[in-house]
């Protein structure tokens, strides 16, 4: 019992990182059908401009994180200008761009920060709480807490204010959305700048629990990529459950199986897509393809 | 034989390429060959069938795997476990291919990918795969005293596999079967109404992508000796896709091209391997957004340029020759619809419809827009299945069967929004219709490939003649897309007829027709209807309905509110108020009459 919860404690924090992940998949999914394999190492940039600024400068964390996201949310501009001919077009061409994208920003990150990467300290230095014999770290609730709020704003932003519903409005029908004055192009950058902030997010806050290097991005991508698709692509809720699902499936299965953690986490991922393809929630914007 | 003359310079300068190379040199080369191999196999799959698999670096680690476990630990020979890695790399293809049957695209992509980390990682955890370390002291592949473990001697081995694979992939990809893997990467829908068994066709393209990994693997446990779970890693997995994208996706020799130039820079840039991976990635992303069919494509790019300078000649339709008529073939009823429900969640599209075409009928099916008539054509070719009732079919119950079995039973239908295979030639589309074999026929391509080609020319034969037939002479060669829509329209009526149906279904065939147009397809229509094939045809063109049809049936709702001749029809008090809204009064007789004889006219 007490080895099952302290799993489940560990597989909801790092669920708690995927959702963020998903989130961020599935909010430029959804707005521009752009499915953006590059996501994954737009996290790892996340993961990275936060460590570093936080050794460097020994500000707080939270300081860290907020600069980690200005950061890649800039890089995100960026690449949603590059691949700008690509979206709404055949899904073929957009996944190996972005994949082609991911792989400079890896490439990028060797050159800036070495192929070796570092090991970044918990920023909350208190001892784990101790709940009946379960050992609850602080720093995984702050995980949770932060995902939480972050999911909070992301979801008061597209339901209460006119750039959320005007998004909302692009991800139904750009051209419609067009016809009624809204700017598509803006929309779908700030979409992506969103997106990749959330991804920053992500990266932040799984840099203390994993060892920060340049291809950390590939493994978080999939694994984030698979949460989405498993919640349902494009489906916000479905994001944050698909999320949680992959992050007690990790865990469950690196206590149970070792090392052969990702070899069962990804045979019982294709089981359940192979049952159901479009996720808990179903795909929530049309086929596009 | 002229037109391959150009082969023998090439394959001189083949043999004798490694007179002039140093060892090292020579290695470069053979692991170059072994790329070329892999991505003979990803263009097979993903640009040729469309099926997005990034688990081909994982089906080239299972053939090396398998030879390195198989030699030194089962102390096999050589080529007993060449044999043996070639058919577990195929079974592995086949397991990765699974998913496909369920999803396409990115997800599809996802899961491979999932499943390729999943191999990486049993290999870098199993003792029996050497864990990280690898497997070394892989036995040197005996061939009647040739030594191979010199490279020089290796890469005539591997030119010759090279050669073989490659002359394969080309025949596969320029025959029926290949032919059928494009229109299934254009349109599954349509490519399904055509003929072609989608599930087997998907599983196909992976068993070629494992076969092609498997042997690329053997030749890299030949070559190298020595296995080690980063050489078939994510890393890999990207170089190997970049080599295909750039070369060009859809040609085979353009990806061969991609993976030799690629991996000769590779070696040049060894160096600055950091640069050199940023670079991939950047022409990766350039070649996407500007030359999206990558070098083999630039040529035809450029052509398109240059001719958009010069003036072009528009494509004209010619006239149609009309079919022999013939007697329908048997007597009773070709279509027999019997109380068909289709409910989507709460949405009832068909509620309890019932229509008999007798054989030999030109049927018409008007309604408004939203009245189920699409949705009746999708279920009785097979897209839906009916929620309850039977469509039988010349007397055999056909409810639920797959769109291929139904189109080889005879049922061709044309889709309301054309769904022709875009980068196809209009030739090709027809092909497609044309070829009527069931998959389990490709057994030939590897055993019989003469056959394949005889089969082929017979085809082709065909196929002009229904070009002719239906005046697509001048447009024969062009790509539907660049063609006008009459013409788009027209075309896939002929690639309806290819399949030499009995029962044709047009949706909506008259829809953005001129008027000159339309008075053709009527003569069309007409005349297949002499040559023994019965039709059933939505439309809402009332006066081509009219003067087409000798029976009408109308939907409203998703029921049959009328049937019968389009006189009676056309005055029916509830066909009037369905169309009209119940306030206006019914035309008289004389009306309809009146109308009837202006659309003759």
């Amino acid at each position: 019992m007490q080895v099952f919860l302290q799993t489940l404690i560990g597989g909801i924090t790092f669920g708690a990182v995927y959702a963020l992940v998903a989130m961020g998949f599935s909010i430029v999914y959804r707005t521009m059908g752009l499915v953006n394999f590059a996501h994954g190492s737009v996290v790892m940039i996340g993961a990275y401009a936060a460590s570093t600024f936080y050794l460097a400068t020994q500000l707080p964390f939270a300081v860290a994180i907020v600069v980690a996201i200005v950061v890649t949310g800039l890089i995100g501009l960026v690449i949603e200008r590059f691949l700008r001919p690509l979206e709404n077009k055949d899904f073929t061409l957009m996944l190996i761009g972005t994949i082609g994208f991911g792989a400079v920003l890896e490439a990028g990150a060797v050159l800036v920060w070495g192929a070796t990467g570092h090991a970044v300290p918990s920023p909350v230095a208190t001892a784990p709480i101790d709940l009946a014999g379960v050992r609850i770290p602080t720093y995984s609730l702050m995980v949770i807490a932060i995902a939480a709020a972050a999911t909070g704003l992301l979801a008061l932003f597209l339901q209460r204010t006119k750039r959320g519903a005007a998004m909302q409005a692009v991800a139904m029908d750009h051209q419609a959305a067009t016809a009624v004055g809204i700017h598509v192009g803006r929309s779908n950058a700030l979409a992506f700048a969103i997106g990749a902030g959330l991804a920053a997010l992500a990266g932040s806050l799984i840099g203390p629990m994993l060892y920060v290097n340049p291809t950390m991005g590939g493994t978080l991508g999939i694994k984030g990529f698979a949460a989405a698709m498993l919640g349902g692509f494009g489906s916000m809720p479905g994001a944050i459950v698909g999320g949680l699902a992959f992050g007690l499936l990790d865990s469950f299965a690196a206590g149970n199986f070792q090392e052969y953690s990702e070899l069962v986490t990804f045979l019982v991922f294709a089981l359940v897509v192979m049952i159901r393809p479009t996720g808990i929630f179903g795909e929530a914007t049309v086929n596009r393809a | 034989m002229k037109r391959l003359a150009w082969l023998v310079p090439v394959a001189l300068a083949a043999w004798l390429l490694p007179y002039g190379l140093g060892g090292y040199s020579i290695h470069v080369i053979d692991v170059a060959i072994i790329f070329a191999i892999l991505a003979i196999g990803l263009g097979l799959t993903m640009g040729v069938a469309g099926q997005i698999n990034l688990a081909q670096v994982a089906f080239f680690g299972v053939g090396a795997y398998t030879v390195a476990i198989l030699t030194t630990q089962a102390g096999l020979g050589f080529w007993t476990a060449a044999v043996l890695a070639v058919v577990a790399a195929v079974v592995f293809g086949i397991l990765v291919g699974i998913p496909a049957l369920r999803m396409q695209s990115h997800y599809l992509g996802i899961v491979t990918l999932g499943l390729a980390l999943a191999f990486t990682n049993w290999v870098t955890n199993s003792t029996i795969a050497g864990r990280a370390e690898g497997i070394s002291d892989i036995p040197v592949p005996p061939m009647f005293g040739i030594d191979l473990s010199s490279g020089y001697l290796f890469y005539y081995v591997e030119l010759l596999v090279f050669v073989v694979s490659l002359a394969f992939a080309l025949f596969v990809t320029r025959s029926p079967l290949g032919r059928r893997l494009r229109a299934m990467r254009d349109d599954d829908l349509a490519a399904g109404a055509l003929g072609a068994e989608i599930p087997l066709l998907r599983m196909t393209a992976f068993v070629l992508s494992g076969l092609y990994g498997g042997v690329a693997g053997v030749l890299y446990a030949g070559l190298i000796r020595f296995v080690a779970p980063e050489s078939f890693n994510i890393a890999n997995m990207f170089l190997l896709l970049a080599m295909v994208i750039i070369g060009g996706r859809a040609s085979i020799v353009g990806c061969v091209i991609g993976a030799i130039g690629l991996a000769m820079v590779r070696e040049a840039l060894l160096d600055a391997s950091g640069y050199a991976q940023l670079g991939y990635g950047l022409v990766v992303v350039l070649v996407v957004v500007f030359a999206p069919k990558g070098l083999a494509g630039l040529p035809e790019q450029l052509r398109l340029l240059l001719r958009r300078r010069g003036s072009g000649s528009r494509a004209q339709l010619g006239p149609f020759l009309p079919y022999d008529s013939a007697p329908a073939a048997a007597e009773g009823d070709a279509l027999d619809v019997r109380n068909v429900t289709k409910r989507f969640k709460g949405l009832i599209a068909l509620d309890t419809v019932s229509l008999t075409v007798p054989t030999g009928q030109i049927r018409g099916i008007v309604g408004p827009n939203g009245s189920g008539k699409t949705t009746l054509f999708n279920v009785i070719s097979g897209f839906y299945t009916a929620t309850q009732g039977s469509v039988l079919l010349g007397g055999h119950d056909v409810t639920g069967e797959a769109p291929y079995r139904l189109s080889q039973r005879g049922v061709a239908r044309t889709f309301q929004n054309l769904r022709l295979f875009e980068d196809l030639s209009v030739r090709e589309n027809i092909l497609v219709g044309l070829d009527r074999t069931r998959t389990a026929w490709i057994w030939r391509y590897p055993i019989l490939p003469w056959k394949v080609l005889g089969y082929e020319r017979r085809l082709r034969a065909r196929a002009e003649e229904l070009i002719e037939r239906f005046g697509l002479a001048d447009v024969a060669g062009a790509e539907p897309r660049s063609l006008p829509y009459g013409i788009q329209r027209r075309i896939e009526l002929a690639r309806a007829m290819a399949m030499s149906p009995t029962l044709l279904l047009l949706d909506e065939p008259a829809a953005g027709l001129n008027g000159e147009e339309v008075r053709q397809l009527g003569e069309i229509v007409r005349s297949i209807r002499d040559s023994g094939v019965t039709v059933v045809i939505i439309e809402h063109n009332m006066g081509l309905v009219m003067s087409l049809c000798e029976q009408v049936t109308v939907l409203s709702g998703g029921k049959v509110i009328a049937d019968g001749p389009p006189a009676e029809v056309a005055v029916h008090p509830d066909v009037v108020a369905a169309y009209l809204g119940d306030s206006m009064t019914a035309p008289t007789e004389a009306a309809a009459e009146a109308a009837i004889e202006e659309a003759t006219r």
